[in-house]
């Protein structure tokens, strides 16, 4: 519990982290993410119920700090981003076996995976919302680039986090047995 | 599935429940309640974020100094440290001069701001002010600079508020073209490929014979922004089948903004 609870305010410190993060213009202006690279892991180290929490949390906090309301309209309703992280995180969780043979690569790459698909399904959104669904250059740079940034950051995170879990002395996978 | 998942899925579908069904004012009371939360880390992190860049704009003088002359690096440092810090100072009385100057002679009652934070997201452009509701700030109220319009107010909370920037695709600027009768919606784009944004001025006349430098003003239609704000210069126009299209620069800089005004009506 107190790693999920330390799991809570890492996303906290990452979500505001990312205000004064500014976009890569190197990488066509693509935004730093780092809260799907935590929720992702927690995904795979918490329970079932604890990651339905945790992707709950994570979404109200994108959707809160995101969306906007304009002119009595809002784009992206509150709850997409909830829907969204807890279905991700739910195929992240399916995978807790791999995670438990110590295979950190399946959360790098999934990560960037995810997280390109937060920002393309928000795209898609707002296309809907807005009209010309236009992918250009700089447009997939934009989905792609916060992807591959994840996958730079995922290995660094997860050994962080990994370490965290020992310190708190949270026990990862009850159900290792079954696994291995 | 075991008991507690079920339960815990029931309990998350509820709650999952209740956030799609809120409407846009429960949304922004919301967004408004959480933005207050996380005022004080915001607030915090914007003063942290400014020294850092601070130390690193010391640190690189000092690179130069190394270069130029090696043997008076340790007298040259404290002196350049010294310097910085008057530096800073100078910097910072200069714009809160300029800015009060701009406030006195401003035809508009205006209510000084600083930025907080800018975008964090990748398809909207926003950016957070330390001025909220205790400060008299209301949702739609337009927000400039000295230089020109800088977007408008779309969420409040006491302390704290978001501004929507001329350069988001959903900031539709109603505007007038200096020496021109030509009107037409200026907006940002949807994806800003380089440093600076530019604007699209849409549903102008196939006819406007626009030149690169001419200004662009808000009109006033509308009712959000009032007449005479600057927003930009034209840089190109073309025509298109049904209107012609101007792309402006913007008249702010808006990814180096410090301060700004709100507008609150006129004097």
């Amino acid at each position: 519990m107190i790693f999920f609870f330390l799991l809570v305010v890492l996303v906290l410190i990452a979500q505001i982290a990312e205000f004064f993060i500014p976009a890569l213009p190197w990488l066509y202006n693509a935004h730093v993410y780092i809260v799907p690279v935590i929720v992702f892991y927690g995904a795979m180290a918490l329970p079932f119920p604890l990651m339905l929490a945790l992707a709950l949390y994570a979404g109200i906090l994108l959707d809160v700090l995101t969306v906007q309301v304009i002119g009595g309209k809002v784009e992206i309703s509150m709850g997409s981003s909830i829907l969204l992280y807890a279905v991700l995180a739910g195929f992240m969780h399916g995978l807790r076996p791999l995670f438990a043979r110590g295979r950190w690569e399946v959360h790098c790459i999934l990560s960037g995976i995810c997280t390109s698909l937060i920002v393309l399904t928000q795209y898609l959104m707002i296309t809907f919302r807005r009209g010309s669904l236009v992918f250009t250059r700089e447009i997939w740079w934009q989905i792609g680039g916060p992807g591959l940034i994840a996958m730079a950051m995922a290995p660094i995170l997860f050994w962080f986090l990994q370490w965290m879990g020992r310190v708190t002395a949270y026990s990862y996978l009850p159900e290792r047995g079954r696994f291995e | 599935m075991s008991r507690t998942n079920i339960i815990a899925l029931l309990i998350f579908g509820a709650i999952l429940g209740y956030f799609l069904s809120f409407g846009p004012e429960s949304t922004r009371k919301f967004k408004a309640g959480v933005y207050q939360l996380i005022a004080p880390f915001l607030t915090g992190g914007s003063g942290l974020q400014k020294q850092i860049t601070s130390v690193r704009t010391g640190l690189k003088s000092l690179e130069q100094l190394e270069r130029e002359n090696a043997a008076l690096q340790v007298e040259n440092r404290t002196l350049r440290a010294t310097n910085q810090g008057l530096r800073d100072v100078e910097h910072e009385v200069n714009r809160l001069r300029h800015a009060l100057n701009y406030r006195e002679r401003s035809v508009f009652k205006l209510i000084a701001a600083e930025v907080v934070t800018r975008d964090s997201s990748t398809w909207w452009r926003t950016m957070t002010i330390d001025r909220g509701k205790r400060d008299g700030i209301e949702t739609d109220m337009p927000v400039a600079t000295d230089v020109g319009l800088v977007g408008k107010v779309t969420t409040v909370s006491d302390s704290i508020s978001v501004v929507l920037l001329i350069s988001d695709e959903n900031c539709k600027v109603a505007a007038s073209i200096e020496g021109s009768r030509e009107q037409g919606i200026a907006s940002g784009e949807r994806v800003i490929a380089g440093l600076n944004p530019f604007l699209n001025l849409n549903f102008l006349s196939k006819q406007a014979d626009l030149k690169p430098g001419q200004k662009v003003y808000t009109s006033g239609v509308g009712g959000v922004f009032p007449s005479g704000l600057l927003i930009g210069a034209v840089k190109t126009f073309r025509v298109r089948e049904l209107d012609g299209q101007a792309q402006l620069t913007p008249a702010v800089d808006l990814s180096h903004l410090e301060d700004v005004f709100v507008v609150t009506g006129r004097k």
